[in-house]
C-alpha cells in the first residue's frame, strides 16, 4: 500500500469512528495525513512504513495541537515535537491523529476529558478505561493498528484490558519522556497499544533508547526485535496471591484460570508468590502522584500557554488563580489540592515521606520475588471488566481503586503489559505480565506465545 | 482527620487555584475521603531510617553542562497569551502602585 492510499484509508476510518460518536480523537485532518503521506513516500522505507499510529494528546506534535484534553491548553500548538514522534517518523510511521484522554492523564475511564467522554469501542454505554482511553478505543475499533499512550499508574494497561487490545508499559527510563507533558515525573512512561503483541513490540523497538533530552533514559543495548518462542519451557511464572482476592470478579477469575492453564501447557513452571505491600500501592500512589502533579502543573498559569483569565483583582496572582480555576477540570483541581496538601508544612512527613518509604518497600517486594528465581509475574490487569459510564464518577476513591493491580508496577518502575485473555458476556478481559527491569524482551516473547495459543484455541472453537 | 472549609481555602491559596465558594463543602468532603483513604499507610510500622530523605545512588550520572537550545518551529509569541518585545506580559503585582 502506498502512503497516499494509507492516508485515504486512515481518514475514512477516522471519519467513521467520529461519526458514530466514539469521541476518541481530539485532532486529525486530511491535510496533515496527506503531508505525512508525502513525507513517507519521499523517505526510504523503515520498520514502521505503512503503519498509521494514533498519539495520546499529551505527547507534543508540532503540526497538530496538544491540549491534554484540558481547556487550559485549548488550541496550544507546540513549537517542538516529542522525541518519540521524531523516532516514529524516522521509522516510517504515519502520525494519524491526536487521541482523547482524561484531562492531563488523570483518570481511569476517560470521562474526565474537557472535550467529552470516550465511548468503549464495543459497548458505547461503557468506558474504555483511562487515562489513554482514546488511544485504546481507536486500536480496539480497528481504526489504527497501534497507538501511543502514557502511563503514570496503569493508564495504558487498564484501557488495553477494557478494550481487548495489547498494552505495554516499558521500564521507567527505556523510552524518552521529552515532549510528554509532565504529570508524575518519577512515574511517567510513554507506552504502547497494539492489536497484537508483535505490533506493540515493533513500535516499542522504534521509540526506545537513550535520549540526551531526557536525563532519566538509560544507555543500554536496544531491545531490538523480540524473538518469538513457541513454548515457555524453563520459564518460572509467579502468581502473586494478593492479586487474586476472594472478591475478584468471577469472569476475570475464570479467564485468569484459563490463562494460567495455558501457561502450564506452554511448559512454564507456575508457582504462588507474595508481594506483601500490594494493598498499600494505591494509597501510596495517590500521595506521590498528586504531589508530583501539583508541582508539574504549576507551570499552567496563564502566562506562557493557552487562554488566560484575569481575576477580579487584576493583579498577577488573580491571573494565576482565575486561569487555573477556570482552566482545570474537577479531577485535576482535586489532585492539585491533594498534592499541595500532602506537601504542605506539617503534613509532608505524615503523608509524602511515608508514601515514598512504602514505595521503596513495594520495589523491594518485586526485587525479592524476581531474585528468588521467578522470571515473570502473571495477574489480572483489572479487578473487573469495563464498567458503565457514570458508575464511578461520584466517588474519587472508588475510581482510584480501579488501579489496584496496575499501580504497583508503576511505583516500582518495572515493565508490565496487558494482553487479552478472554471475554465475559462479550466484555474483554486482560491478563497482566510483569517483568524485572529491562526484561521487556522475555516478557513480550512470553506474551506472544500466550497470544498464539489463545488465537489457536479460538480458531478451533470457531 | 477532618478537613474543613478553611483547610480547603488555605490549600487552594497555596496552589494558586480559584475555587467557587459553592464548591468548597463538596471539595472538603471529597478531600477528607481521599486523605482518609491514603491515611491507611499509617497502619505500617515505618522506621525513621525509612523516612529519611533518600539521596539516591553514590554515583549519579550527570549530563554534560552544555547549553543546547531546542530547535523551535515557532516562537513564544505564537502560543503565549500576551507576548511583546521579547517578553511574556503579566499584570502588575498586587499592592504595587501604578506608575
Amino acid at each position: 500500500m502506498n502512503a497516499a492510499h494509507l492516508a485515504h484509508q486512515t481518514a475514512l476510518r477516522l471519519k467513521e469512528s467520529d461519526a458514530r460518536g466514539m469521541n476518541a480523537t481530539l485532532h486529525w485532518s486530511r491535510e496533515v495525513l496527506d503531508r505525512e503521506a508525502a513525507r513517507i513516500d519521499a523517505a526510504p522505507a523503515g520498520p514502521l512504513t505503512g503503519v498509521a499510529i494514533a498519539i495520546k494528546d499529551n505527547i507534543v506534535t508540532s503540526d497538530m495541537p496538544t491540549t491534554c484534553a484540558s481547556k487550559i491548553l485549548e488550541g496550544y500548538l507546540s513549537p517542538y515535537e516529542a522525541t518519540v514522534i521524531t523516532r516514529l517518523r524516522a521509522a516510517g510511521a504515519m502520525i494519524a491523529c491526536k487521541a482523547n484522554l482524561d484531562e492531563f492523564a488523570m483518570g481511569s475511564s476517560t470521562e474526565n476529558s474537557a472535550f467529552g467522554r470516550v465511548q468503549h469501542p464495543l459497548f458505547p454505554d461503557r468506558v474504555p478505561g483511562g487515562s489513554s482511553g482514546g488511544s485504546a478505543a481507536l486500536v480496539g475499533a480497528g481504526v489504527v493498528p497501534v497507538a501511543l499512550g502514557s502511563e503514570t499508574g496503569g493508564s495504558v494497561r487498564q484501557p488495553a484490558a477494557f478494550c481487548g487490545v495489547v498494552g505495554v508499559k516499558p521500564t521507567y527510563g527505556r523510552v524518552s519522556r521529552f515532549g510528554l507533558v509532565a504529570f508524575g515525573s518519577s512515574l511517567d512512561c510513554v507506552s504502547v497499544f497494539g492489536r497484537t503483541v508483535d505490533d506493540a513490540a515493533r513500535v516499542l523497538a522504534a521509540i526506545e533508547g537513550l535520549d540526551p533530552l531526557d536525563a532519566t533514559t538509560f544507555d543500554r543495548a536496544p531491545m531490538g526485535q523480540v524473538a518469538g518462542r513457541s513454548d515457555l519451557k524453563g520459564v518460572v511464572v509467579g502468581l502473586p496471591k494478593e492479586y487474586f482476592p476472594a472478591d475478584l470478579d468471577a469472569g476475570v477469575r475464570a479467564a485468569c484460570d484459563r490463562a494460567i492453564a495455558r501457561l502450564r501447557e506452554l511448559g512454564a513452571e507456575v508457582r504462588e508468590v507474595s508481594l506483601p505491600h500490594t494493598r498499600y500501592a494505591v494509597p501510596a500512589y495517590y500521595i506521590v502522584n498528586p504531589a508530583e502533579a501539583a508541582a508539574n502543573l504549576a507551570r499552567f498559569d496563564g502566562v506562557r500557554y493557552g487562554p488566560r483569565h484575569v481575576g477580579p483583582a487584576g493583579d498577577v496572582r488573580a491571573l494565576y488563580q482565575a486561569t487555573r480555576g477556570q482552566g482545570f477540570g474537577p479531577e485535576v483541581r482535586r489532585r492539585i489540592l491533594i498534592g499541595t496538601f500532602v506537601l504542605s508544612a506539617g503534613y509532608a512527613d505524615q503523608y509524602y515521606r511515608r508514601a515514598q518509604a512504602v514505595r521503596r518497600r513495594i520495589c523491594n517486594d518485586f526485587d525479592q520475588v524476581f531474585a528468588s528465581g521467578v522470571d515473570l509475574l502473571f495477574t489480572p490487569t483489572t479487578p473487573r471488566p469495563a464498567f458503565k459510564a457514570g458508575a464511578k464518577s461520584a466517588d474519587p476513591v472508588q475510581m482510584y481503586l480501579e488501579d489496584i493491580f496496575v499501580a504497583p508496577a508503576s511505583l516500582a518502575g518495572v515493565p508490565a503489559m496487558s494482553i487479552p485473555i478472554g471475554r465475559d458476556e462479550g466484555l474483554p478481559i486482560g491478563g497482566q505480565l510483569i517483568a524485572p527491569r529491562f526484561a521487556e524482551g522475555p516478557m513480550l516473547a512470553a506474551a506472544s506465545a500466550m497470544e498464539r495459543m489463545i488465537a489457536a484455541e479460538a480458531e478451533v472453537r470457531a | 482527620m477532618t478537613i474543613g472549609a478553611g483547610e480547603v481555602r488555605h490549600v487552594a491559596q497555596l496552589a494558586e487555584l480559584a475555587i467557587a465558594e459553592a464548591d468548597v463543602p463538596a471539595l472538603a468532603e471529597q478531600l477528607e475521603g481521599i486523605v482518609a483513604f491514603v491515611g491507611q499507610l499509617s497502619e505500617l510500622d515505618i522506621s525513621p531510617d525509612e523516612l529519611a530523605v533518600n539521596l539516591g545512588p553514590d554515583q549519579v550520572r550527570l549530563r554534560a553542562d552544555v547549553v543546547a537550545p531546542i530547535p523551535m518551529t515557532r516562537g513564544p509569541g505564537s502560543f503565549a497569551p500576551l507576548f511583546e518585545e521579547g517578553f511574556f506580559v503579566v499584570p502588575r503585582l498586587g499592592g504595587m502602585a501604578e506608575e
